[in-house]
């Protein structure tokens, strides 16, 4: 009994800390500031771009990241151990080298060929996109892969003997059992999207009704020591991303009373 | 019908060692072993989910090497059963003649005639995860018989079912087989499982199969130690051949301090005179004795007292030590006999050993 009070308490101290940063922005809390923030061109702008950008790069994260992780748990080949072990090196390298190195990837003669014949990058929208699925990516395979891990294969192995192809047994069995995983990674993946800053500060810039994303536009008010500005934007940034979660619980409550 | 020939095969560090076996049209072929011995792995090359690393399979005359599971043809009932949780019961069943685009038509009067045997028409709108345990197995079995494979292949599916339902459940699939004509290879580790279902058992230890062959010659005469071990032969002692004749050898034995005479099974090598061998018999065969029932010819008999009383319902089991000697041997009754014998523990006892249930075999 013990043991689990004090488990528990540490499960409380995590609402604390949290609860109290959160708790804190309200000393600075001015109702006017976030009037003034939503009824902005450039904050609104910020918001779009945030939210287009998020969808966009954790669509393409789970493009890729679905088939990914579904190798990873499946299948032993190759090269798995050091895929398995890059999916870290978003974490281990930080943001903001991730972001210096893919400028200096789009300084190198091919980097500076896909810019010229195929898409801009550097200071542009694609660039917003592109540092938030790097950043997002390996995280998401490592979400995805769980979800795979958590159902057992004899589903597969069965729906193969009854007749199914691989690519039938995935889509009828294996994804569908494994949705629910995958759609909290997703959201998870897209909430890590929408805060992403350090890379997306380094390849996209701060560039206003541009490339300024919320957690950018959030920097550019606190560098120009405006706290209550500063507060508006991280309390809607906030409420954007637990919106996402809410609706995504919301969702699987749902699904899980449907089933 | 299928036909496997000195196939190999790897999981991690675990090596399946030239495995042969054929399992007839229709046949009951049981693979039994103990737990670790390789039994799943196996099934997964038969079923085309693990390469193997030699040898071939083959079925309905088709060399298996490069068909994937899906086109084998085989039905497979795993051991959790897999019963797909989010799909009903009735989709669960026509999952398998969907997948292989069958027409309705063609498999329409065989599901309902499979849902009728098993007693499951009730059952087909709701969600494996609201079923007993029965019912999950009946579903099982008509998912997996669904699409009219000619070979089920089952792995330990009733492990961890109770006692009476077990039994139901080996009486049905009996009675589907005997129906549908399909051969079974089942693997187990359940002996009694395994020598009620199966006409023809293999037996499987270390990633090889060390006995094959009927039901009742694989019960009544092991083909090792390891495999009378494993058969629940406890009852084993080391000896030397003193003479060896074209029908029975004389063993001398020190645990039972004599010779005991073996007869020879025609198909067995005779050892020589100065091998080394032991010679085992079932518990159940060692026989008690006393003035109204006495020794019998060509019975061993030892001199001793029981020193462990085990009873597990109608079953009884004795332990019997000879006098003088380190041996302990293992005795099978009934309640009947306890009674009658007025059996307790330390009370001395004659016992025999009948030469006909002695088994040899060679080291």
């Amino acid at each position: 009994m013990r043991f689990g009070r004090a488990t528990i308490a540490c499960a409380l101290a995590v609402l604390a800390v949290y609860g109290l940063l959160i708790v804190s922005l309200f000393y600075f809390f001015d109702g006017t500031a976030i009037l003034e923030a939503l009824s902005s061109k450039r904050v609104l702008f910020s918001i779009q771009l945030s939210l287009v950008a998020a969808t966009v790069a954790t669509g393409l994260a789970l493009a890729v990241a679905v088939p990914a992780a579904y190798a990873l748990s499946r299948y032993h080949f190759r090269g798995r151990e050091l895929v398995d072990a890059i999916l870290e090196f978003p974490i281990i390298v930080s943001p903001a080298a991730l972001g210096a190195i893919i400028l200096i990837f789009f300084s190198n003669p091919v980097g500076e060929w896909v810019q010229e014949h195929v898409l801009q990058f550097v200071f542009a929208f694609a660039g917003v996109v592109l540092a938030q699925f790097i950043t997002t990516l390996g995280v998401a395979v490592r979400f995805m892969k769980s979800a795979f891990d958590q159902v057992p294969t004899s589903y597969e192995m069965v729906a193969r003997t009854l007749g199914a192809t691989p690519a039938r047994a995935f889509f009828t069995v294996s994804l569908r059992l494994a949705g629910r995983g995958l759609l909290a990674s997703g959201v998870l993946t897209w909430a890590k999207a929408l805060g992403e800053f350090g890379a997306t500060i380094m390849v996209a810039g701060t560039m206003a009704m541009r490339t300024e994303t919320l957690p950018i536009a959030i920097y550019m008010r606190l560098s120009t020591a405006d706290i209550k500005g500063t507060v508006a934007l991280i309390l809607v940034l906030l409420a954007l991303g637990l919106s996402a979660l809410y609706l995504a619980k919301f969702f699987f409550r749902e699904r899980r009373a449907r089933t | 019908m299928l036909e496997l020939d000195r196939v190999c095969a790897q999981a991690g560090a675990f090596r399946l060692k030239d495995i042969s076996l054929s399992v007839a049209e229709g046949e009951s072929h049981v693979l039994l072993g103990p737990s670790g011995a390789g039994k799943s792995t196996l099934l997964e090359v038969i079923i085309g989910l693990r390469p193997p690393t030699g040898g071939r399979v083959t079925f309905a005359g088709q060399d298996l090497r490069n068909v994937p599971a899906e086109k084998r043809g085989m039905g497979y009932l795993p051991q959790r059963l897999a019963l797909f949780p989010h799909l009903t019961v009735r989709e669960n069943i026509l999952y398998g003649p969907r997948s292989r685009h069958l027409r309705p038509s063609d498999y329409r009067a065989v599901v309902d005639s499979l849902i009728d045997a098993t007693g499951i028409g009730l059952l087909l709108d709701r969600r494996p995860d609201t079923l007993s345990g029965g019912e999950r197995q009946r579903v099982a079995l008509v998912r997996a018989l669904a699409a009219r494979p000619s070979l089920l292949l089952l792995d330990e599916p009733f492990s961890a079912l109770n006692e009476s339902l077990r039994h139901e459940l080996w009486h049905l699939l009996r009675a589907l087989q005997k129906e549908y004509g399909f051969a079974t290879l089942m693997i187990t580790h359940d002996l009694s499982e395994g020598f009620f279902l199966g006409d023809h058992i293999s037996v499987l230890i270390d990633g090889e199969i060390k006995q094959t062959g009927d039901r009742d010659s694989v019960w009544r005469h092991p083909a090792s130690v390891g495999v009378a071990r494993y058969l629940g032969i406890r009852n084993l002692m080391s000896g030397k051949v003193i003479e060896s004749a074209e029908q029975a050898v004389a063993v001398e034995c020190p645990a039972v301090g004599g010779v005991l005479r073996v007869n020879l099974l025609p198909d067995r090598p005779r050892p020589e005179v100065g091998a080394e061998v032991h010679v085992g018999i079932r518990a159940e065969f060692v026989v008690l004795r006393d003035a109204d029932h006495p020794p019998k010819e060509g019975e061993f008999i030892l001199h001793g007292c029981f020193t462990a009383v085990s009873v597990a319902g109608t079953d009884v089991t004795l332990l019997f030590q000879p006098e003088g000697k380190d041996l302990v041997l293992e005795l099978g009754v009934n309640r009947r006999l306890l009674r009658r014998f007025g059996i307790k523990t330390g009370q001395p006892v004659m016992v025999g050993l009948p030469r006909r249930d002695l088994l040899l075999f060679t080291s």
